[in-house]
Protein backbone atom coordinates (compact mmCIF):
# COMPACT_ATOMS: atom_id res chain seq x y z
CA UNK A 1 0.00 0.00 0.00
CA UNK A 2 1.17 3.51 -0.63
CA UNK A 3 0.19 7.12 -0.19
CA UNK A 4 -1.05 9.05 -3.20
CA UNK A 5 -2.82 12.22 -4.20
CA UNK A 6 -5.92 12.06 -6.40
CA UNK A 7 -5.24 14.40 -9.32
CA UNK A 8 -7.72 13.70 -12.13
CA UNK A 9 -10.79 11.69 -13.00
CA UNK A 10 -10.95 9.30 -15.94
CA UNK A 11 -14.18 9.43 -17.96
CA UNK A 12 -14.90 6.43 -20.13
CA UNK A 13 -17.87 4.95 -21.99
CA UNK A 14 -16.55 1.69 -23.41
CA UNK A 15 -15.13 -0.45 -20.63
CA UNK A 16 -14.91 -3.90 -19.11
CA UNK A 17 -18.16 -4.95 -17.38
CA UNK A 18 -16.48 -4.93 -13.97
CA UNK A 19 -15.90 -1.16 -14.25
CA UNK A 20 -19.55 -0.11 -14.69
CA UNK A 21 -20.76 2.25 -11.96
CA UNK A 22 -17.29 2.77 -10.51
CA UNK A 23 -15.29 5.96 -10.32
CA UNK A 24 -11.79 5.79 -11.78
CA UNK A 25 -9.13 8.32 -10.84
CA UNK A 26 -5.59 9.18 -11.86
CA UNK A 27 -3.44 9.17 -8.73
CA UNK A 28 0.11 10.37 -8.14
CA UNK A 29 2.09 8.51 -5.46
CA UNK A 30 3.58 10.80 -2.81
CA UNK A 31 6.07 10.60 0.03
CA UNK A 32 4.84 11.19 3.61
CA UNK A 33 6.06 14.82 3.39
CA UNK A 34 3.82 15.46 0.39
CA UNK A 35 6.54 15.32 -2.25
CA UNK A 36 5.25 13.76 -5.46
CA UNK A 37 6.87 10.76 -7.11
CA UNK A 38 7.33 11.07 -10.85
CA UNK A 39 4.80 8.45 -11.98
CA UNK A 40 1.05 8.09 -12.27
CA UNK A 41 -1.34 5.23 -11.60
CA UNK A 42 -5.02 4.67 -12.25
CA UNK A 43 -7.17 3.45 -9.37
CA UNK A 44 -10.79 2.49 -8.76
CA UNK A 45 -12.47 4.31 -5.90
CA UNK A 46 -13.84 2.20 -3.05
CA UNK A 47 -14.29 4.80 -0.29
CA UNK A 48 -15.67 7.94 -1.97
CA UNK A 49 -12.51 9.95 -2.51
CA UNK A 50 -12.43 13.21 -4.48
CA UNK A 51 -9.90 15.14 -6.51
CA UNK A 52 -7.17 16.64 -4.30
CA UNK A 53 -7.54 14.09 -1.49
CA UNK A 54 -4.56 12.24 -0.07
CA UNK A 55 -5.43 8.56 -0.08
CA UNK A 56 -4.03 5.11 0.61
CA UNK A 57 -3.96 2.89 -2.48
CA UNK A 58 -3.33 -0.78 -2.80
CA UNK A 59 -4.93 -4.14 -3.29
CA UNK A 60 -3.87 -7.71 -3.84
CA UNK A 61 -4.75 -9.97 -6.77
CA UNK A 62 -8.30 -11.22 -6.38
CA UNK A 63 -9.33 -8.68 -3.78
CA UNK A 64 -11.49 -6.64 -6.16
CA UNK A 65 -13.68 -9.68 -6.85
CA UNK A 66 -14.37 -10.02 -3.12
CA UNK A 67 -15.05 -6.39 -2.27
CA UNK A 68 -17.23 -5.68 -5.30
CA UNK A 69 -18.86 -9.12 -5.29
CA UNK A 70 -17.95 -9.88 -8.89
CA UNK A 71 -17.00 -13.14 -10.51
CA UNK A 72 -14.22 -11.59 -12.56
CA UNK A 73 -12.69 -8.20 -11.87
CA UNK A 74 -9.56 -7.03 -13.70
CA UNK A 75 -8.93 -4.33 -11.09
CA UNK A 76 -5.47 -4.03 -9.59
CA UNK A 77 -5.38 -0.75 -7.68
CA UNK A 78 -8.08 0.36 -5.26
CA UNK A 79 -8.38 3.56 -3.26
CA UNK A 80 -8.87 2.02 0.16
CA UNK A 81 -8.63 4.95 2.61
CA UNK A 82 -8.83 8.74 2.72
CA UNK A 83 -6.04 10.16 4.87
CA UNK A 84 -6.92 12.80 7.46
CA UNK A 85 -3.53 13.15 9.11
CA UNK A 86 -0.02 11.72 8.78
CA UNK A 87 2.44 11.48 11.65
CA UNK A 88 5.92 10.30 10.85
CA UNK A 89 9.55 10.58 11.90
CA UNK A 90 11.89 11.82 9.19
CA UNK A 91 14.81 9.41 8.84
CA UNK B 1 -3.59 0.23 -13.53
CA UNK B 2 -2.06 2.84 -15.79
CA UNK B 3 -2.85 5.02 -18.77
CA UNK B 4 -1.55 4.14 -22.20
CA UNK B 5 -1.98 5.12 -25.82
CA UNK B 6 -2.38 2.50 -28.55
CA UNK B 7 0.51 3.02 -30.95
CA UNK B 8 0.38 -0.24 -32.88
CA UNK B 9 -1.01 -3.67 -33.36
CA UNK B 10 0.44 -7.14 -33.71
CA UNK B 11 -0.84 -9.91 -35.94
CA UNK B 12 -0.29 -13.51 -34.91
CA UNK B 13 -1.80 -16.54 -36.57
CA UNK B 14 -0.60 -19.07 -34.06
CA UNK B 15 -1.30 -18.16 -30.52
CA UNK B 16 -2.41 -19.65 -27.23
CA UNK B 17 -6.00 -20.95 -27.33
CA UNK B 18 -7.18 -18.43 -24.71
CA UNK B 19 -5.99 -15.55 -26.89
CA UNK B 20 -7.98 -16.51 -29.97
CA UNK B 21 -10.21 -13.65 -31.13
CA UNK B 22 -8.28 -11.27 -28.93
CA UNK B 23 -6.18 -8.52 -30.42
CA UNK B 24 -2.72 -7.71 -29.15
CA UNK B 25 -1.92 -4.00 -29.19
CA UNK B 26 1.31 -2.15 -28.65
CA UNK B 27 0.79 0.38 -25.87
CA UNK B 28 2.93 3.34 -24.90
CA UNK B 29 2.38 4.10 -21.19
CA UNK B 30 1.64 7.82 -20.72
CA UNK B 31 0.85 10.23 -17.91
CA UNK B 32 -2.44 12.15 -17.78
CA UNK B 33 -0.66 15.13 -19.42
CA UNK B 34 0.28 13.00 -22.42
CA UNK B 35 3.95 12.63 -21.53
CA UNK B 36 5.69 9.32 -22.23
CA UNK B 37 6.10 7.16 -19.11
CA UNK B 38 8.35 4.18 -19.79
CA UNK B 39 8.86 1.78 -22.65
CA UNK B 40 6.09 0.38 -24.92
CA UNK B 41 4.42 -2.89 -23.93
CA UNK B 42 2.11 -5.41 -25.58
CA UNK B 43 -1.39 -5.63 -24.10
CA UNK B 44 -4.28 -7.95 -24.85
CA UNK B 45 -7.75 -6.54 -25.56
CA UNK B 46 -10.19 -9.31 -24.57
CA UNK B 47 -13.34 -7.14 -24.76
CA UNK B 48 -12.40 -5.50 -28.11
CA UNK B 49 -12.46 -2.06 -26.55
CA UNK B 50 -9.53 -0.27 -28.16
CA UNK B 51 -8.53 0.91 -31.61
CA UNK B 52 -5.40 2.53 -32.95
CA UNK B 53 -4.67 5.92 -31.38
CA UNK B 54 -7.00 5.50 -28.41
CA UNK B 55 -6.03 6.42 -24.87
CA UNK B 56 -6.83 3.43 -22.65
CA UNK B 57 -6.56 2.17 -19.10
CA UNK B 58 -4.71 -1.12 -18.79
CA UNK B 59 -4.28 -3.49 -15.89
CA UNK B 60 -1.13 -5.50 -15.24
CA UNK B 61 0.02 -8.66 -13.47
CA UNK B 62 -2.37 -11.35 -12.14
CA UNK B 63 -5.45 -9.20 -12.56
CA UNK B 64 -4.84 -8.95 -16.31
CA UNK B 65 -6.03 -12.54 -16.74
CA UNK B 66 -9.26 -11.64 -14.93
CA UNK B 67 -10.26 -9.53 -17.93
CA UNK B 68 -10.81 -12.76 -19.90
CA UNK B 69 -14.12 -14.62 -19.77
CA UNK B 70 -12.34 -17.82 -18.78
CA UNK B 71 -10.66 -16.00 -15.90
CA UNK B 72 -7.40 -17.48 -17.05
CA UNK B 73 -5.08 -16.45 -19.85
CA UNK B 74 -1.30 -16.20 -20.03
CA UNK B 75 -1.13 -12.40 -20.24
CA UNK B 76 0.66 -9.66 -18.33
CA UNK B 77 -1.39 -6.67 -19.46
CA UNK B 78 -5.03 -6.24 -20.51
CA UNK B 79 -6.93 -3.22 -21.80
CA UNK B 80 -10.01 -2.57 -19.64
CA UNK B 81 -11.27 0.95 -20.50
CA UNK B 82 -11.22 3.34 -23.42
CA UNK B 83 -10.75 6.86 -22.05
CA UNK B 84 -13.12 9.58 -23.32
CA UNK B 85 -11.61 12.38 -21.31
CA UNK B 86 -9.47 13.09 -18.25
CA UNK B 87 -10.76 15.93 -16.06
Amino acid sequence: MYLARVIKRVVSVVKHDAYYGKKVYVIKPILPNGEEINTEHVAVDYVGAGIGDIVVCGGAPGVAQTVFGLERAPIRTLIIAIVDKINYIEM
Amino acid sequence: MKLGIVIGKTWATRKVKELEGCQLFILQPITSNGNIDGTPIVAADPENIAASGDVVVYVTSTDASQAFKSGYAPVNASIVQRVESIE
